[in-house]
């Protein structure tokens, strides 16, 4: 079932009216009934698989133990592989479960968690069927962990009017991010990618941006509209995205974007990783090599690059998501290395790093070596995206051809004006609230009746119709 | 609970009278230099030309004036489709008694396999509100009109010319003159234009659309309308397709069937070889423009 659906707004009535009407000691049930009807709406045969899943882990890790944990990570990473990745071993013929990257990571986090003693193992299966098929959160996140939502599951919850407006504004917020500004962009960003060879360099920068923007806004767009959607119902989710574009450096992009999925690698991943004994060995191999270089440093090298090749690979088998990976295993290596010179030189230099200038230009910097990653992210195949690099450091050129060149993808060149100014006007206006936000986290807070009036007014006639799928959900 | 009903009634009214706005009386805005309102207020015509893009582009408004002393219209907005024409055709009869010599109608065989659909929203913006029902219709007639669809079709599609018009009206009148572009597009080069990825194999016959040609052919048999269709060159290599030559074919069967004049791209004496000609495949840069509409002028039989 689509988030933006027809279908899914009776649902979700429904589903309210229930929640709120029923006695609180039974609500819990209702969002069990609710997710598995959401998850199975699409094709009832996912629930087969999630629900292997969800029972063989909770009866694996009701008695935790080394070889309990060694079979949860062969049934869910077992069942993960056979599915996510099938595809490209010519299995055309398997059905990908919805959400199994997502619910398989809150799977693992809850089993490692349990290991490692952090959480009493869940007795009610019913209670972490719960945890796990959440339906806000099962199709693309965030990846919730059991501390902070089994409370807020399995407790009664009053109905709260302030809940309803304040989700319902959030909801109003996401589809606005998604129908407007992301569905927008599509068409030019996927007119390119889809050929990028035909494009110069000026059109191929656009479209790069255009997918930056396109990509946030599609899915921060989701996770606003499940958060508002799981506030309506008092449970407070996980944020994904804290205006990742305005960091300053690459490790704190990495801690504004997709923060789920990034607190799961530190904490299941990299974490053990560092700790773990082969990474001691090796980091001890290491500084036979670089005699010079901080011990903490290389402890961190290996488990950098393998969480990196993870994440690559999470997201998919292809060259372009590996070459992701490896890019920013890359990036965050060199920093991590040339932190301490870095230092020196700045503290040499008198690098202020309060100055509104410095702040600008680690900003831009850090957009761009984004940008370069997220090159890859699209592009069909790394050779495609080693096209876009070349057209682009290549043919770069801004005179007035190349500007007319540049409104090609917008479709119907009679058109372009328009779309050039409306979107224009979208970007610079999500660039302001970003930035008033991060200014002030309480700004936009008052008036929310006229900016819903407004996003509502503006999202039915100008919203892109039809944009029911998210990118992520393809993850 | 009362401000959220306040909150949603008036965005709805603000929704409603914009929607209601642009179906009913976006035909009446005042735009100069190109649509059928536009063409309309040009008067009588000798020869009035209706077809997609590819007619902005590949033919030179100037040339036309010139020879046909200043008498010359082109409508655009077809966006591929002959279902859209046939609708075009309708609105300018029944909302002028202007007289034109000569219709010339857009001969593309791979207009016939393009799925019937708002391919130019522009088109909604000229038409009437009957217009509208009208090729709403034709929508419905095959099958293409979900709810997202008719959503778009009715809502959303040319809202973005109406909030922007009082800024993109001064730029485009500047970029357009009687429907036809007037900038002097550049060649994309040969290199480009040798390497341009294009895959037409699996295309399939559309019959709505051919469907629709046969009605506009019958249309103007009825009115006693002077008519004809005009193939524009494409670069030799998609003319080389095997595919376009299956629908080029196809095409020429149907008017000799029916008996339909028409001017094909090997008619005229032009090098579709020539990379300087073209910005693409289907649309010529400025130079080739002129070149082509000079030759072309020679073939348009438009009566004393």
């Amino acid at each position: 079932m689509s988030l933006i659906s027809f279908p899914f707004l009776i649902f979700i009535i429904i589903l309210l009216i229930t929640y709120y009407r029923i006695s609180p000691k039974h609500q819990w049930k209702v969002l069990l009934i609710g997710s598995i009807v959401f998850y199975a709406w699409v094709r009832p045969v996912y629930i087969v698989f999630i629900a292997v899943s969800i029972v063989t882990t909770w009866a694996l890790m009701k008695k935790p133990s080394r070889s309990h944990w060694i079979m949860t990570l062969i049934v869910n990473l077992g069942i993960l592989i056979v599915f996510r990745y099938s595809v490209y071993f010519n299995v055309h013929s398997l059905i990908v479960p919805l959400g199994i990257s997502f619910y398989t990571f809150m799977t693992l986090g809850y089993a490692h968690d349990c290991m490692g003693k952090k959480i009493e193992p869940e007795q009610n299966l019913f209670h972490y069927a719960l945890f796990i098929s959440y339906f806000p959160q099962i199709t693309q996140g965030p990846i919730g962990t059991y501390q902070d939502m089994k409370e807020q599951l399995i407790s009664p919850h009053e109905f709260k009017m302030d809940n309803i407006r304040s989700g319902g504004y959030r909801v109003i917020k996401g589809l606005f991010k998604k129908l407007v500004i992301a569905g927008r962009l599509t068409y030019y960003v996927d007119t390119v990618f889809s050929s990028p060879k035909n494009y110069g360099g000026l059109t191929l920068i656009i479209a790069v941006f255009f997918y930056a923007v396109e990509l946030y806004a599609d899915f921060s767009g989701y996770m606003d509209i499940v958060c508002g959607i799981s506030k309506m119902l008092d449970i407070r989710l996980a944020e994904n995205f804290k205006r990742p574009y305005f960091s300053r450096n690459i490790q704190e992009y990495w801690r504004r974007w997709h923060i789920s999925l990034n607190e799961w690698f530190k904490e299941h991943l990299m974490m053990p990783a560092v700790t773990s004994g082969w990474n001691r060995k090796a980091s001890k191999f290491l500084g036979k090599i670089f005699p010079k270089a901080k011990k903490g440093n290389l402890r961190t090298v290996l488990p950098l690059i393998l969480v990196w090749i993870v994440t690559g690979i999470w997201h998919g088998a292809e060259d372009v998501y590996i070459g992701w990976g490896v890019y920013f295993a890359i990036i965050m290596l060199f920093s991590v290395c040339t932190m301490s010179y870095m230092k020196k030189i700045r503290t040499a230099i008198h690098w202020n790093d309060e100055n509104v200038f410095i702040k600008i230009f680690q900003t831009l910097r850090t957009f761009i070596i984004v940008l370069f990653g997220e090159v890859m992210f699209r592009a069909h195949s790394l050779k495609d995206a080693f096209a876009i690099y070349k057209n682009i450091f290549t043919t770069t050129r801004i005179n007035a051809s190349t500007i007319t060149a540049s409104l090609v993808p917008f479709g119907n060149g009679n058109q372009a004006a328009a779309s050039v100014i409306i979107l224009s006007v979208l970007i610079t206006g999500l660039f302001i609230v970003e930035l008033c936000k991060e200014k002030n986290e309480e700004a936009f807070t008052k008036h929310r009746y006229v900016y819903a009036a407004g996003m509502l007014i503006v999202m039915s006639l100008f919203g892109v119709a039809g944009q029911s799928n998210f990118m992520y959900q393809a993850f | 609970m009362k401000k959220i009903l306040i909150t949603l009634s008036a965005a709805l009214i603000i929704i409603c009278a914009a929607v209601a706005f642009k179906n009913v009386y976006s035909c009446e805005i005042p735009i100069g230099n190109r649509g059928i309102r536009a063409a309309i207020m040009e008067g009588d015509l000798d020869i009035l030309l209706i077809g997609s893009s590819t007619f902005r582009s590949n033919l030179d408004i100037h040339e036309l004036d010139k020879a046909f002393d200043n008498r010359a219209y082109i409508i655009s907005y077809g966006g591929n489709q002959y279902a859209a024409t046939d609708i075009q055709y309708d609105e300018i009869k029944k909302r002028s008694d202007n007289d034109h010599k000569l219709m010339v109608f857009e001969l593309d065989p791979l207009m016939l396999t393009e799925e019937v659909k708002l391919s130019d929203s522009r088109v909604i913006w000229d038409l009437s509100f009957e217009g509208k029902k009208a090729l709403w219709e034709k929508l419905k007639s095959v099958g293409n009109t979900d709810l997202s669809i008719m959503y778009e079709y009715f809502v959303t599609s040319g809202m973005d010319d109406l909030i922007t018009y009082p800024v993109t009206e001064r730029f485009y009148s500047t970029r357009y003159y009687k429907g036809a572009k007037t900038d002097d597009t550049p060649s994309s080069g040969k290199e480009f234009l040798e390497n341009e990825e294009f895959d037409i194999s699996d295309s399939v016959l559309i019959e709505a659309q051919a469907d629709a040609v046969k009605e506009v052919i019958e249309k103007c048999r009825r009115d006693g309308q002077d008519f004809i269709f005009l193939e524009c060159p494409h670069y030799y290599r998609l003319e080389d397709d095997p595919k376009y030559r299956e629908y080029h074919d196809y095409f020429l069967k149907m008017m000799d069937d029916l008996d339909a004049p028409y001017i094909l791209a090997h008619d005229v004496d032009f090098d579709n070889r020539n990379p300087d000609y073209y910005e693409d495949m289907s649309h010529m840069s400025g130079e080739g423009r002129r070149v082509y509409t000079k030759e072309l002028i020679k073939h348009l039989p438009v009566s004393d």
